[in-house]
């Protein structure tokens, strides 16, 4: 998939979420100095540049760290406990729900998204 | 400051209880005050109070002069009191009246599912909180890893909460006035693994005000203390952006700030205050402030170098875990007990020629954290 069909133009949130339910995990990569999110922005964290590129994310990485959330917010207050964790994904990471239980150094994928407050969030497992 | 914990009263009356405290204890009449700097957090959200900064001076009578709140998470009335000091250091007011307030308790008449969603605000809105991730999760995730590098252990983040709920029953301030065990400590229900219910601070109501002044004005009034220096420093957010999760690196270079503006360095750091939200923040930060090697704070604690007896006493207050968390009020509630400390004035919690202390007050996920140093008045 070439940068033009990801999206047209900066990657906003709303076409980061369209992305996400559509089963894509998408992310910048900076053309400066490389450094790579999970969390579009408008400009680089690292170097401030503006010229980012909008990039297809792997859908498999690692567990960098998780843990089980046994009192919820609101929006998940029905739920019984669950994982949120930080996936590392090659030069991103980024915060996932997660499917199953998971422990540090585990291998995960995308599995989709989950819903809360019509806002999505990845789901790895 | 008032007590921390359930009241009943509102924000005004809360503040005003403190802000009397402070110009009352300090010898300070209104008319000196020249500018009030208010740092509260939630307000809008929990209460649908919003330009509080000139509610709250004109309902303790010092209407007119330039009013402002701060909003910075859980640094919030530390940044109020960065920026009153950077304000007299500079000329631009001579006497300030500095302080926080928050209510978090059910007195809100918010339930625990709906503040758990407030207090999850300081994440991202669009790339954290979908996740279900929640305040106490975030530092989960930060001692999770922690626990990964440097085998940090259930016990050592136990053993914080042991002593800070021993601190804290010596301050007539704190939430909680008991102690508690490690055992007891293990058995509390979990809220976010590894933190179970008394790794967590509480929800809190409260405020703390404090008078800043001038160095040429303080003589002027009863027992002053010196700020030596305040490091403010913020990171990347949101918290899959970091380089590391354990080193909170904005801990570190508001510390390496703080240092360097006052000419002390940890070595000489006679007893802090530290952010422990969590007891794992707590190890977190000692590491940091360069009290400890990084990996060596849950041994640290553990071994009781950060007892009131210790080699480095950590929170003799009680900290937020046993003093309370009231968010906005927490950052100047610090700057109160290092000023009772410096004073002399601490009670069965006093260190020892206690001459230079520390603060550290982080906000959201670490991502901003200020450090203030100061110092008995020679
Ligand atoms: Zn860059």
């Amino acid at each position: 998939m070439s940068d033009d069909e990801l999206v047209d133009g900066d990657l906003t949130y709303a076409s980061w979420k369209r992305a996400l339910r559509d089963g894509d995990l998408l992310g910048q990569k900076c053309r400066d100095c490389r450094h790579a999110t999970a969390a579009p922005k408008a400009a680089c964290a690292h170097c401030g540049s503006r010229e980012l590129e909008t990039v297809e994310l792997p859908t498999t990485g690692a567990i960098y760290s998780e843990t089980t959330i046994t009192v919820p917010p609101r929006q998940f207050s029905d739920d019984d406990p669950y994982q949120v964790a930080i996936v590392e994904l090659d030069e991103a990471r980024v915060m996932a729900h997660i499917d199953g239980a998971v422990e540090i150094g585990d291998t995960v994928r995308l599995q989709g998204s989950i819903e809360a407050d019509d806002a999505p969030a990845p789901l790895f497992g | 400051m008032t007590t921390f914990g359930p009241h009943e009263r509102t924000l005004a009356e809360l503040f005003a209880e403190a802000a009397f405290k402070a110009l009352d204890d300090a010898g300070a009449t209104n008319d000196r005050i020249d500018a009030f700097y208010l740092g509260n957090t939630l307000g809008g959200m929990t209460e649908n109070e919003t330009h509080l900064a000139p509610k709250l001076a004109t309902h303790v009578g010092i209407t007119g002069v330039p009013a402002q709140r701060f909003e910075d998470a859980c640094a919030t009335s530390s940044n109020a009191f960065k920026h009153a000091v950077q304000a007299v250091e500079n000329g631009i007011h001579d006497v300030v009246l500095v302080g926080g307030v928050e209510r978090c308790t059910p007195e809100t008449g918010l339930d625990t599912p709906r503040m758990t969603e407030i207090f999850a605000s300081a994440s991202d809105k669009q790339y954290e909180q979908p996740a279900g991730i929640t305040f106490p999760g975030v530092f989960a995730l930060l001692t999770n890893r922690h626990m990964h590098e440097y085998g940090t252990t259930e016990e050592q983040l136990a053993s914080v909460a042991v002593k800070n709920h021993a601190n804290g029953q010596h301050n007539p301030h704190a939430h909680f006035g008991k102690e508690t065990t490690v055992e007891e400590v293990l058995e509390s229900p979990l809220i976010a693994d590894p933190f179970r219910l008394m790794d967590c601070c509480p929800f809190s109501d409260g405020a703390s005000a404090v008078v800043v002044t001038s160095s040429d004005a303080a003589d002027s009034f009863d027992s002053p203390v010196d700020v030596k220096g305040i490091g403010h420093a913020t990171g990347t957010v949101p918290a899959a952006d970091k380089e590391s999760l354990t080193a909170t690196q904005p801990a570190r270079d508001a510390a390496a700030s703080a240092y360097e503006q006052s000419g002390r360095s940890a070595a000489d750091v006679d007893f802090a205050e530290v952010h422990d939200c969590f007891t794992g923040a707590e190890i977190l930060a000692t590491e940091a402030l360069g009290f400890f090697d990084d990996g060596e704070g849950g041994p640290a604690a553990e071994a009781g170098r950060t007892a009131l007896d210790g080699e480095i006493p950590v929170n003799p207050s009680g900290g937020l875990k046993a003093k309370g968390h009231p968010i906005g009020a927490t950052g100047t509630a610090q700057i109160v007990e290092l000023t009772t400390q410096l004073r002399g004035e601490a009670g069965d919690r006093q260190i020892t020629d206690a001459e230079t202390g520390l603060a550290h007050n982080l906000g959201g996920d670490a991502g901003t954290t200020l450090v203030t140093l100061m110092e008995a008045r020679a």
